[in-house]
């Protein structure tokens, strides 16, 4: 069971409340979303039923080329420039584990040119290369965690 | 503003802060957080760090 809020193509607003804590949202009596008693927020978006949404824990957009700087970011603090090419990402608030996703790209096609080094709950390290292997710039290298 | 420090191998890293981050925080409390333990450090200006990054790894902080 559930405290419903559903938009009904018939009443409009219709609220069913309970007390198991969960929260359902629903469009004509079919639930759209919920958000469960862990907290965890599921919805439907073309998944094709309700399923839990893994967000984006952190993001960073880094400009690697002349003057390092951050185009574009969200829960980094900042980054650490160590090298050519290489860069620590630290997180404004921690990883629950070690065990996030990470994704990195860059403008350059056809090859894969980035790799990671390390992660701790608090910090990824990632680099770009060129195709030799050297440490290489980039604008933009983008990064993104999931957990 | 960034902080720069030396590394483990003698040469210098550069960190680099987010604007949200500084919407809330001081450089004093980035560099608490992200310059690792008891490594020595300095807030600097944009302008002292080289854009030319032709030779990035012979970078040394004196």
């Amino acid at each position: 069971m559930a405290t419903i809020i559903n938009a009904d193509t018939s009443d409009g607003l219709k609220l069913t409340s309970d007390t198991s804590g969960q929260i359902d949202f629903q469009s004509a009596g079919s639930t759209k979303a919920t958000i469960d008693t862990s907290g965890n927020l599921k919805f439907n978006s073309g998944f094709g039923s309700v399923g839990t949404a893994y967000g984006v824990r952190a993001w960073v957009n880094i400009d690697g080329v002349g003057t390092v700087g951050i185009n574009a970011s969200g829960n980094v603090s900042s980054i650490t420039d160590v090298g050519t090419g290489a860069y620590r990402v630290n997180f404004t608030n921690a990883m629950p584990d070690t065990n996030f996703v990470i994704s990195v790209t860059t403008r350059v096609h056809s090859y894969d040119r980035t790799q990671i080094t390390a992660r701790t709950t608090t910090s990824c390290d990632l680099g770009g290369f060129a195709l030799g292997g050297s440490g290489a710039d980039y604008d933009p290298v983008n990064v993104i965690v999931v957990r | 503003m960034r902080i720069i420090y030396e590394t483990s191998d003698g040469g210098v890293a550069v960190i680099v802060p987010t604007p949200e981050y500084l919407l809330t925080h001081t450089m004093e409390e980035l560099a608490a957080k992200d310059v690792p333990t008891g490594v020595n450090y300095e807030i600097v200006e944009d302008s002292v760090v080289p854009s030319d990054r032709a030779f990035r790894g012979a970078w040394t902080w004196a």
